[in-house]
């Protein structure tokens, strides 16, 4: 057990060689050396636990349920260790008025010091009377509570960029943060629910190097939205060799083959899962069988039908599909320019050279993403 | 003289609920409970293949 200073007084639920394991893991999703595993845990030992408000608001409580409810409970207990999880309503002992009071005096407290942490998505509509705490509208909860914090980090793909509420015809106007809050340090982190490890390594980032992680052109960290999931995928070797599941429950499916043609979103969805993986128990939804839905990308998850598949350039898509009528869809924006670059080309057709590439892919999941420093 | 106390949020849930209660000589007359937060799923649903369902409704709640 580790015990003694600062923060580990904390942490005597977690055993030293388990914190290791987690500054480990959080290093390598970080694309950090090695190494570094130690430069981290040296640092969330020195007990500078931020401050942290966390805000709910158009929201399912998942992404809190999936940090909380992870097989192995010590990484949720190691996040809410580092930090000094000032305001949170599902943990909370408080109700109503004092809960209002803590959130008030966490804010003037830990004026331009505290992290904001925001789950769900903002309603706008009718000045945002479809989400109200304490008799506050989530839209003036934000504003208030977003001029007070040093970073904000937007948990989830509500919070991200609106997320269930802001599928068309979005009736009450959701929105994610960074629509609404604009000029402040601000980390996307969207998924459905987003992988606890990506909160835990960009924490651990913010406390080593006192500064945000790099981002992409959506706010996502690159090391873990800096790739496309199709790009590790462990079914990738039967995308390049063109065998692929045509029916739930057919021959294909059994076998494990790509999901491209059910309609999995992989090739243009950025994001780690089939590198990091969930539940610490080595599964991630393609493992166990149904297609990627695209959920950290924008306007995609619960706007396009999970049977459609990506549109991918006709010379990237193996050469069995070109006669085939998959019912597609065109990425929006962004997303689409920087999805189909990462494709392996038709060539790799054969078995055997598919199957290499795979565990390429494979083996590529585990080194440091080079993007990052 | 009845006495109305309010409690918003009531936590350690998921979502956003509102209690209010209507006290008098000590006891409660009258209580209210309201959802605060309204996402529209019903009308989100429409329009959307059946089979899309699921995936959408499953997000009423992450608990």
């Amino acid at each position: 057990m580790l015990e003694g200073d600062g923060l580990t007084k904390g942490l005597s639920r977690i055993s030293r060689k388990d914190f290791l394991k987690y500054c480990s893991i959080a290093a390598a999703t970080l694309g950090l050396p090695p190494s570094m595993a130690k430069v981290l845990a040296a640092e969330v030992k020195k007990d500078t636990r931020p401050p942290v408000i966390w805000l709910h608001f158009q929201e399912c409580t998942g992404c809190t349920e999936s940090l909380l409810r992870t097989s192995h409970p010590a990484i949720g207990q190691l996040i809410l260790d580092l930090i000094s999880l000032d305001y949170h309503e599902t943990l909370m002992a408080a109700a109503g008025k004092q809960a209002h009071e803590v959130l008030k005096g966490a804010m003037s407290k830990n004026k331009g010091k505290y992290v904001l942490i925001v789950e769900g998505a903002i309603p706008t509509k009718e000045n945002g009377i479809y989400c109200k705490i304490g008799g506050e509208t989530a839209l003036s909860m934000l504003k208030e509570a977003s001029a007070g914090a040093a970073a904000i980090i937007a948990i989830g793909s509500c919070a991200s960029f609106g997320g269930v509420p802001s599928a068309k015809p979005n009736p009450t106007g959701a929105v994610g943060v960074g629509d609404l809050i604009k000029g402040k340090a601000l980390i996307n982190l969207p998924g459905c629910p987003p992988n606890p490890y990506n909160l835990l390594s960009a924490v651990m980032y913010y406390l080593t190097f006192k500064r945000l992680p790099k981002l992409d052109k959506l706010g996502r960290p690159l090391f873990a939205y800096g790739r496309t999931l199709h790009d590790h995928c462990e079914r990738k070797a039967h995308f390049d060799a063109g065998r692929f599941v045509r029916k739930y429950g057919d021959e294909g499916h059994r076998k494990g083959y790509c999901l491209y043609v059910m309609g999995c979103k992989g090739p243009v969805t950025h994001a780690n899962c089939s590198a990091i993986k969930f539940n610490e128990a080595n599964v991630w939804p393609v493992s166990t069988g149904h297609p990627c839905v695209g959920c950290t990308e924008k306007n995609i998850a619960f706007d396009v039908s999970l049977y459609k598949s990506p549109k991918i350039l006709a010379a990237k898509a193996p050469k069995c599909l070109e006669k085939e009528v998959i019912e597609t869809f065109e990425m929006p924006g962004e997303a689409k320019e920087r999805g189909s670059g990462s494709m392996v080309g038709v060539a790799i057709a054969a078995a055997a050279i598919g199957a290499v590439a795979g565990f390429a892919g494979a083996v590529a999941a585990k080194l440091p993403n080079k993007e990052e420093e | 003289m009845a006495k109305k106390i309010v409690i918003d949020p009531i936590t350690r849930i998921e979502g956003h609920l509102r209690i209010d209660i209507d006290v008098e000589g000590g006891k409660v007359k009258n209580a209210w409970s309201s959802g605060q937060m309204f996402r529209g799923i019903e009308k989100i649903l429409e329009g959307k293949h059946p089979n899309d369902a699921w995936f959408i409704t499953q997000r009423f709640c992450g608990v």
